[in-house]
């Protein structure tokens, strides 16, 4: 008697995918540890039902073979291809029986049948109806189902009870018990199929929850009669493997196989809503494309708006996604159209992430005008201090400074980056007392120690000095204020004061201990200073004085860009994590678990998860929520997304020497960037801001030195160069040939 | 040399045609069927769960493989098909075919750390064997070969001229842990590697015994009650590894029952182990590494049957009346039970 073999349509899914990609493991006989093959064989060669337990326990025989997979039934001649017509049934069983068998009558097992229409469950019969009908078309089902026999067999029907409630282990040991009991019995082969799917589903749904994406594929390789419209679920399951193992073309082919194939309404809608988190926004357009009009309307309609804002989102939060010009252009008409602020947001962040911060300036402002939030003025304050407008972005983000941790940070960095302003704005008395009363209210000692290097670019040691010393009232621990405080001492001449910093921070500190000693920053206070001499005083102290700026003076200033920056050389250095071999959604995760997930995908040199676990380990406790900024930092950081990298540093306050560590590292990659484009001045500036927090690397030195020969300021460079080509730098080197080629031109030095 | 020699010999033996018998139906089960249904309703949910009771009722691939094995032991066939099914679904679910080492009831998902351990790996695959073949399954004997490939490819290292088991396929090597390599002495399944090299030939399975023996000839310098800690860093000079009780513990107690189940007799191994691991009235005791002295002294059945056991094998002492009797009591003690009642009915009835 020939084996009923049901091979859905999709299980091509299974079958021809994984061929494609050469992992489809041709159907390979058990090997005989033993040597005795009896067992193999015995099984092999004993008619249905004593193989079944082989057919379903392990393989399918005919659904591994491709060959006796691929054909299609006569009736559904398109069946088994993707590309089906979308109302081809999405199932379409069939016997892969021999043509001259099909004159045999069928034997067709009826135990489900009857045990359903005994149960009343007109549901289950209906299915398994249809699914005999397909199987064997020539069979007709009983007249009248419902008043189906009895079986007699109370044992059976005690199976297919427990299998109906899914107690899938117990009726494993039901059949083996009665096996063992009456050697003679054998279980109903549609019992067997049916268990040995619901087992492999079950393991599928197991492996996709856990992320094993290889057995997830393979479960569903071997059981391709599970992958049916009728259990989207597991269709999807199988599209998310293939898309997190980059198979992303298997991927959209089972997702394009739902979409021509099945076609509950909601279900078609959430398949491309699964497709947005896992495929690229071009991936999705492919997917858009096989859209039913229902009612006159295309079904995705709403769908198309989510997806263009996906893609707005896409490219504000990864610096390497570009938005298409098409979904910004669908935004902008939504937001025409509907007017809602939420899109007149995205595109505000979609511009400022885009250096747009003209434009993002404009939707923000509407944006508020509208309805005035947190979030608007967010953007809006921080579009203004991209466009060096830090006075305005203050007006903009006062108000909501106190709505939260971010809010305050971005109002923070307004006040930083107008302090540092070149040249010094005209702000009033009131903006003035206003920001130093947030910076004193907040204890915020990196905005202090601002305040400090502000007032060193005037040349204000000694109010410098205060403002460090505050700094370092409200953080005992903040190094670069303790390091400001010594070098200010040592401008005063202070040389016990220096030597009293310098003994508190032994051990603590690398460069404190070099303060006094010649180098870049120490050798450049005297040829600068001259011109500070007309500076008149800004009478700002800490914290409660009066605050007084002129802006008649052109000091030294430190620029600090808490928001915009760039660059990466920071190193995650954590202690290894085990267990983050898998992927998986850290939203599940508790704070702490998230974080420890973070380092260890850090460790993998998995950046982009890392930084989704550190953003759930921010919703943690004060420690661990400074770990996470830290670990996200480095996150974006190591992928070249520094704006990102400069936000997350933001996000909580880190410890000294990871705060120095991280600004260093933005520090360093914007004066990168700022060279590259021409910006020498900018160079300069990020220079001079990370040199004060970590010692000059010599490639930063030859940096420094270049961008001094491009502003022609040949002293300076010729300086620099020498200083780093005494080390043997052959770049500082090349760097003097250059300037001497500068100096002397039309001359060839060679 | 001579002691780990004759182990080689013992274990080229294999133990498992013995204990088990070799032909199908005839084998007679060594877990009697009252031990059995007291152990099952006990231990064994109806998902085909078994069931860590003293550890928070979580449930890790070394009780299924526990189970199974038992099951087999038994000869019930049922109550193995139930934990099989239970363990294929929710625990052989890992890419590289091998077992996750954790499932607990109360996490979401339900397993919450998707590492192996070896010796639930060796355990399942072993019991799938052994149930395959005398079984004619030829379904459990595929998922045991599969089992066997991967932990040959995967879990067996080489690490300075010694081939050794990784403890989990994660975590555990050099580049992983400060004092890493770190092995566990007691995830040497002895009698399970001749099993695992007639399913996976490739493996260097002989060389992974005599590995083991040489650990554990280590691992017993290292205190002054030549006891093995549970943990071993290989770092350097083999030491306790740090993070880990440094002590002759739960887990190394096992280490001469499974010695002696692989067929080891030979009484330079095993009398260290009753010198050191028992007191007067029979408890195994929990031994400081470090100073040799008593942490813990475990009066459960289950653990004083392994000295017992020992005295029966090189002694020809018979078991005392009060362990011949099974009565559950928490699952790892309980299962160690059964396996030494298994073994002293299989190979010493003369204690009995």
């Amino acid at each position: 008697m020939r084996t009923p073999l049901l091979i859905g349509v999709a299980a091509l899914l299974g079958v021809v995918v994984l061929r494609q990609t050469g992992l489809w493991d041709p159907f390979e006989q058990p090997a005989d540890p033993f040597g005795d093959s009896a067992s193999v064989i015995a099984v092999a060669e004993t008619p249905e039902p004593a193989g079944q337990k082989i057919v379903a326990q392990t393989e399918t025989p005919a659904a591994q073979d491709e060959d006796k997979a691929a054909p299609v039934s006569p009736t559904a001649p398109e069946a088994g291809r993707f590309g089906n017509r979308a109302d081809q049934p999405a199932v379409v069983p069939m016997a892969t029986k021999a043509p001259e068998a099909a004159a045999d009558a069928p034997v067709v097992d009826e135990s489900a049948l009857r045990y359903f229409a005994s149960r009343g469950d007109s549901r289950r019969l209906e299915a398994e109806i249809a699914r005999l009908r397909a199987l064997y078309p020539e069979w007709t089902p009983p007249e009248d189902p419902l008043a189906a026999p009895p079986q007699g067999d109370a044992v059976l029907d005690r199976m297919w009870s427990l299998y109906s409630e899914g107690k899938i282990a117990e009726v494993r040991k039901a059949i083996a018990d009665r096996e063992t009991r009456e050697p003679a019995w054998e279980a109903p082969q549609d019992l067997l199929i049916r268990l040995a799917l619901a087992e492999a589903r079950e393991t599928l749904v197991n492996a996709s929850e856990i992320e094993q994406n290889d057995t997830v594929i393979r479960v569903a390789a071997a059981n391709p009669a599970m992958l049916t419209c009728g259990d989207v679920d597991v269709l999807w399951r199988v599209a998310e493997a293939f898309a997190r193992t980059d198979r992303q073309r298997r991927a959209i082919d089972a997702y394009l196989y739902i979409l021509r194939n099945c076609t509950q309404p909601e279900e078609r809608i959430a398949t491309v809503q699964k497709a947005m988190s896992l495929l690229p926004r071009d991936a999705l357009s492919e997917l858009l494309a096989t859209e039913q009009t229902v009612d006159g309307k295309g079904e995705f309609e709403t769908i198309r708006s989510e997806v263009a804002r996906q893609g707005l989102i896409n490219a504000a939060t990864d610096t390497t996604i570009v938005a298409s010009p098409a979904d910004v252009a669908l935004v902008e008409k939504l937001a025409a159209d509907d007017g809602l602020v939420s899109d007149y947001l995205l595109l505000g962040w979609h511009y400022l992430h885009a250096d747009q911060p003209k434009v993002a300036e404009e939707w923000f402002a509407k944006a508020r005008a509208k309805e005035n939030s947190a979030d608007a003025s967010q953007g809006l304050g921080l579009s203004l201090i991209a466009q060096d407008r830090p006075v305005e972005a203050e007006a903009v983000l006062y108000e909501w400074r106190e709505t939260d941790d971010k809010a305050r940070d971005a109002y923070l960095a307004a006040v930083a980056n107008m302090f540092a302003m070149q040249p010094p704005p005209v702000v009033s008395a009131d903006v003035l007392n206003r920001a130093v009363a947030v910076v004193a209210a907040a204890k915020d000692a990196a905005s202090a120690q601002q305040l400090g290097w502000y007032a060193d670019g005037f040349n204000q040691f000694k109010t410098a000095e205060r403002w460090f010393q505050t700094a370092l009232s409200w953080q005992p621990d903040n190094e670069p204020s303790a390091y400001g405080l010594a070098l200010m001492r040592w401008k005063l001449g202070n040389s016990a004061g220096v030597r009293e910093v310098q003994s508190a921070w032994v051990g603590r500190s690398e460069r404190i201990p070099t303060v006094g000693q010649p180098s870049e920053e120490t050798a450049s206070v005297g040829s600068n200073a001259p011109t500070l001499a007309a500076a008149p005083g800004i009478a700002q102290t800490p914290p409660e004085g009066q605050s007084k700026i002129s802006a008649s003076a052109a000091p030294r200033g430190e620029r600090r860009q808490p928001q915009r920056s760039a660059g990466g050389e920071a190193k995650g250095k954590r202690v290894g994590a085990v267990g983050c071999t898998t992927t998986m959604d850290p939203e599940r995760l508790s704070p702490d678990t998230a974080l420890r997930r973070g380092w260890c995908l850090m460790d993998r040199n998995r950046p982009i998860e890392a930084a989704k676990a550190f953003e759930v380990a921010l919703k943690g406790e004060t420690q661990t929520r400074s770990d996470a900024a830290y670990g996200q930092s480095l996150a974006y950081l190591r992928v070249g997304m520094n704006d990102m990298a400069a936000v997350s540093a933001s996000k909580a306050r880190l410890n000294p020497a990871r705060s120095v560590e991280i600004e260093t590292a933005l520090l360093s990659a914007q004066a990168t960037n700022a060279y590259g484009k021409g910006r020498y001045v900018e160079t300069l500036i990020a220079l001079d801001a990370r040199a004060r927090i970590a010692p000059e690397r010599n490639d930063l030195l030859v940096l420094r030195g270049y961008s001094y020969l491009n502003l022609a300021r040949y002293g300076d460079a010729e300086r620099v160069f020498r200083a780093a080509a005494a080390t043997g730098n052959r770049d500082a080197l090349r760097g003097l040939n250059d300037l001497w080629a500068a100096r002397n031109p039309g001359s060839n030095p060679y | 040399m001579r002691r780990v020699r004759s182990l080689s010999v013992a274990l080229g033996l294999t133990c498992s045609a013995l204990l088990a018998g070799s032909t199908g139906d005839a084998r007679a089960a060594t877990v009697s069927e009252q031990e059995w249904t007291s152990y099952r309703d006990k231990f064994l949910e109806p998902s085909g769960r078994i069931v860590d009771n003293a550890n928070n009722n979580i449930s890790h691939s070394e009780g299924q493989g526990y189970g199974l094995l038992l099951a087999y032991l038994a000869d019930n066939r049922g109550d193995f098909d139930k934990i099989w099914a239970f363990t294929r679904t929710e625990i052989l679910l890992r890419d590289d075919g091998l077992a996750v080492w954790k499932w607990d009831p109360s996490a979401s998902p339900h397993v919450s750390d998707a590492n192996n351990a070896t010796d639930g790996d060796l355990l399942i695959a072993y019991a799938a064997a052994l149930a395959g073949k005398d079984w004619r399954r030829a379904d459990l004997t595929a998922a045991a070969v599969t089992m066997a490939r991967s932990l040959a490819d995967e879990s067996i290292t080489r690490t300075g001229g010694l081939v050794l088991l990784k403890p989990g396929n994660d975590g555990f090597g050099a580049a992983d842990r400060d004092d890493g390599p770190v092995v566990n002495p007691s995830y040497w399944v002895f009698e399970a590697l001749p099993t695992m090299a007639s399913l996976a030939p490739e493996g260097a399975w002989g060389e992974l015994a005599e590995g083991g023996n040489r650990l554990l000839a280590m691992a017993r310098q290292m205190g002054p009650s030549k006891l093995p800690p549970d943990w071993v860093s290989l770092k350097a000079k083999p030491v306790p590894a740090e993070g880990f009780p440094q002590e002759f513990g739960y887990n190394a107690v096992r280490i001469p029952l499974y010695l002696m189940r692989a067929g080891t007799m030979d009484r330079a191994t095993l009398q260290p182990f009753l010198e050191n691991m028992t007191d007067e009235q029979g408890r195994v005791l929990i031994v400081d590494i470090a100073s040799g002295s008593t942490k813990q002294a475990l009066d459960d059945a289950g653990y004083r049957i392994i000295p017992a056991l020992i005295r029966c094998v090189l002694d020809g002492q018979s078991l005392p009346e009060d362990l011949r009797d099974f009565s559950p009591t928490d699952y790892y003690p309980s299962t160690l039970h059964l396996l030494g009642l298994s073994f002293a009915r299989a190979r010493h009835p003369e204690c009995l």
